[in-house]
């Protein structure tokens, strides 16, 4: 437990230790209200509470399979994929529930945008991926789209390593640079809320700080939430935290709190390392 | 005991030898060795025979005398010996005495066919006396009736002797006939290309043209919209048109007079003269006299000839451009009708059909389709798409050219068509394959940005599937361009009047018949009246088609990989 404050102790720790986050304080960007998800006949989230606040980092924890992907998922209806998934309960951004009849999905990923665990760069060249959110919206203006390409890329701070080679196939970069872009993609649209599945799980230590910092400077922006196993990685980059287990939210504050003084036996257990 | 020993070691490296997985190891490699060797052989069987036949043999003068019957005087080509069994010859009642078991057979191209009846015949080598290969005789291709071989005696210009000589041997006379021959025929060939550009080209736009203007007036004349003045304009058109065939008509006339002006006389085999027409030759040539770059200039010659020009005789003459134009036109037509029929249906299939027992049944038709026999599809173009769908388009378009069929015959459109349902099977199972290795994560990284699923199937997925349905479409092509069962049924013919592309109005005539290499094949083969001279014809196209196929696979492969190359998997 000390080692883990001794790692909290940087960037965002710093600044949080100057203002107290209190979850009544915030503006909710999403609420959730008795969310309940079955796969087939499978309960898979039970009755899920929450709000996710605005312009803040928000940390989904817990062990695999605990359904943190899965309400993650829900905030865009990504698990409208899946054939056998059904959901009760409501999810409202800002003021309207997201699962509401006549929802436009797509209008609605545009406003979430979502970025997964793997890199998933399209095979085409990096300026194509990060204008295929344009061009999706029907934005052919040349200008336009320039700007944006750049402005989204400096925002995931990749411009400075590919501003040369813009037209080059995105998959010849590096999975770090791949995920960035991929950020980068996701921030060309303008979205509201950016969710984060375990973006930097598949990447190397360098290319996750990196990846940390860019959430860090991205919250100035953007509502983010993001499902991660990495504890530390919660700890260093989020300012409210939800630990999940089997499909229950078990606990919901702010980032110190959760780590520090959880209130759960359940999440000390869990933070302490010693079950999940 | 040393044997036993001995037994037991050999035993054991003998298990050893199974278990270790080399007699597996052998039997993979001795069957890919079978096949590559098959292959090879195969092409190399029709590879020689059929390049064989453009390089100009000598021409062999020779006595030949059978025993009993009278001697004469043989002037040929050779082309095949075989051995053949002595008593087979003995029954024939040919003395050829009683030490022998084999006697070696030839068969010789004699040519002239206009006067003994037939270009070859058999010979016994061992009754061909005195062989020569004299330097002055020399073989004409003609237009009409084969070869002609004999000894050059004078040119006539107008009926006057301009060259003429006696000589049998090289001398200064017969090098000069010879070489006034020569003058004479590329003369003749230059009128000969323009009678040809006139008759089918300028002609027939005029034909073209008037029966554009009889069809439009019997259009008019069916929606009871003939007004005099109408007829009046068609009249004027039509005579328009008259007046510019008369002048080509006057033009012609004076063109066969003066490419008929010149005559040649030959001395044939058996010392008969005769007198024949310069403009019958094509190309007269002395291949006892050429060394190896003459013959090689006159292969080239001849292999263009083959690739560029028209079938003359029956096919069994000239060239093949027609049906290889034919070919690439009707797979070329099929593939641009084949992909994307194919990907739609694979891409409803495996994208927005719901996976239930329908969906497998249908896949399941599919799949069976692609084993249906080809004829079977021949049968089918036939009966729905000429009979009931050409003559219906024939009814509700083309009224005015009833009775005679537009559509409701076979032709290049029905054809492509017919293909392109026996191949859809191929680009639909290769491209469902395609789509379902996409990853999950890619699709999932477009539908977040807000791209509903028709785009990310068109923007990204697609894309990525499109080497898969490349390799669909190769297959396609490599199944379609060797099809000639089918074909046969819908709009393929052994001889074409004229391309399916060319320059009159609308350009591309899809309800023509056309000429096609696979057909080409079975009918010099088997339909010719001169099987002899067809048979090397016959492995020249064989040859043809497989490298026609090649090429456009090569084509097809060349895009795939330049398509996999940019699309490169996403595993990092």
């Amino acid at each position: 437990m000390s080692e883990m404050k001794a790692h909290s102790i940087d960037i965002s720790a710093m600044q949080r230790s100057q203002q107290t986050l209190r979850i009544e304080n915030e503006t909710p960007c999403l609420t959730v209200n008795n969310l309940e998800l079955f796969y087939g006949e499978k309960q898979a989230l039970n009755g899920i509470d929450m709000i996710i606040p605005e312009k803040k980092v928000t940390a989904f924890i817990g062990p695999s399979g605990c359904g943190k992907s899965t309400l993650l998922r829900c905030f865009n209806r990504m698990n409208d994929l899946v054939d056998t998934c059904r959901i009760t309960g409501e999810i409202n951004l800002h003021d309207t529930n997201i699962y509401a009849k006549g929802t436009e999905v797509a209008e609605l990923r545009r406003r979430v945008g979502m970025v997964f665990q793997k890199p998933n760069p399209f095979p085409k060249s990096i300026y194509e991926n990060v204008a295929y959110g344009l061009r999706i919206q029907g934005i052919n203006k040349k200008r336009i789209i320039d700007e944006t390409v750049e402005w989204a890329l400096r925002s995931a701070a990749l411009w400075d390593e590919v501003k040369d080679r813009l037209h080059e196939s995105a998959l010849g970069m590096s999975g770090g640079q791949q995920q960035r872009l991929v950020i980068a993609r996701t921030v060309a649209v303008k979205p509201e809320v950016l969710l984060l599945d375990e973006p930097a799980s598949a990447l190397d230590p360098i290319s996750t700080l990196k990846i940390e910092e860019l959430i860090h400077e991205l919250k100035e922006e953007f509502t983010i939430a993001i499902v991660t196993h990495n504890m530390q990685q919660a700890a260093r980059v989020s300012d409210y935290t939800a630990f999940m287990y089997m499909g229950d939210l078990i606990e919901f504050g702010d980032t110190n709190t959760l780590f520090t003084n959880p209130s759960k036996q359940q999440t000390e257990d869990y933070i302490t390392g010693r079950y999940g | 005991m040393t044997s036993i020993k001995e037994k037991k070691m050999q035993k054991a490296s003998v298990s050893n030898w199974f278990k270790s997985g080399d007699p597996w190891v052998w039997l993979n490699a001795g069957a890919v060795a079978i096949s590559v060797i098959m292959v090879i052989g195969l092409l190399l069987l029709i590879a020689v025979r059929g390049l064989g036949h453009f390089w100009p043999a000598d021409i062999v003068e020779a006595k030949y005398e059978i025993p009993g019957s009278p001697a004469y005087n043989l002037v040929a080509e050779r082309v095949e010996s075989v051995e053949v069994p002595a008593v087979q010859v003995r029954e024939a009642g040919i003395n050829i005495g009683d030490d022998k078991e084999l006697v070696s057979r030839t068969l010789m191209k004699t040519g002239n066919r206009d006067f003994y009846g037939s270009d070859f015949r058999w010979v016994l080598d061992d009754f061909l006396t005195e062989v020569e290969k004299p330097e002055m005789l020399f073989a004409a291709e003609r237009h009409e009736w084969g070869n002609l071989y004999g000894y050059l005696k004078a040119v006539k210009e107008d009926g006057t002797v301009i060259a003429e000589t006696q000589d049998k041997q090289v001398t200064d006379s017969a090098l000069a006939t010879w070489e006034s021959f020569q003058q004479s025929i590329e003369r003749a060939l230059v009128i000969h290309d323009d009678i040809y550009q006139i008759e089918k080209h300028d002609i027939g736009a005029i034909n073209h043209g008037l029966e554009r203007l009889r069809l439009k007036q019997r259009s008019l004349e069916l929606n009871d919209e003939l007004t005099p003045a109408i007829l009046a304009d068609l009249d004027a058109d039509r005579a328009v048109f008259d007046q510019e065939y008369k002048v080509l008509q006057d033009r012609l006339i004076t063109l066969y007079g003066e490419i008929n002006r010149d005559t040649f006389v030959v001395e044939a085999m058996d010392g008969t003269i005769s007198e024949l027409q310069v403009a019958k030759v094509v190309r007269a040539f002395r291949p006892n006299a050429m060394n190896v770059f003459e013959k090689m200039g006159f292969y080239g010659a001849k292999l263009w000839e083959f690739l560029s020009d028209d079938p003359r005789e029956a096919n069994t003459e000239g060239g093949v451009f027609p049906a290889i134009f034919g070919t690439i036109m009707m797979v070329l037509l099929m593939t641009i009708l084949v992909t994307p029929f194919g990907v739609v249906a694979a891409v409803y299939l495996r994208e927005y059909a719901s996976q239930g027992w329908l969906t497998r049944i249908i896949r399941i038709a599919v799949n069976n389709l692609a084993g249906v026999p080809s004829i079977v599809y021949g049968v089918f173009g036939l009966g729905f798409f000429i009979y009931f769908m050409g003559s219906s388009i024939d009814q509700a378009f083309f009224p005015e050219a009833l009775p005679s069929p537009t559509f409701g015959t076979g032709g290049l459109m029905w054809a492509s068509i017919t293909l392109a349902l026996l191949t859809v099977p191929v680009v639909i199972v290769a491209t469902e394959e395609g789509l379902s290795r996409i990853p999950r994560n890619v699709r999932e990284g477009s539908l977040a940005l807000g791209a509903t699923k028709a785009e990310t199937l068109w923007r990204v997925v697609l894309p990525m599937a499109s080497p898969a349905i490349m390799t669909g479409v190769i297959l396609a092509v490599a199944r379609a361009a060797g099809e000639v069962a089918p074909l046969m049924l819908v709009g393929v013919v052994k001889l074409a009047p004229s391309l399916p592309l060319d320059g009159n109005y609308p350009f591309i005539h899809l309800d023509q018949k056309f000429m096609h290499l696979g057909f080409h094949i079975y009918d010099v083969g088997f339909q010719s009246p001169n099987v002899e001279a067809a048979r090397p014809l016959v492995y020249a196209t064989a040859l043809l088609l497989v490298i026609v196929i090649a090429l456009l696979n090569l084509a097809a492969v060349t895009i795939r990989n330049h398509l996999r190359e940019k699309y490169k998997s996403l595993e990092m």
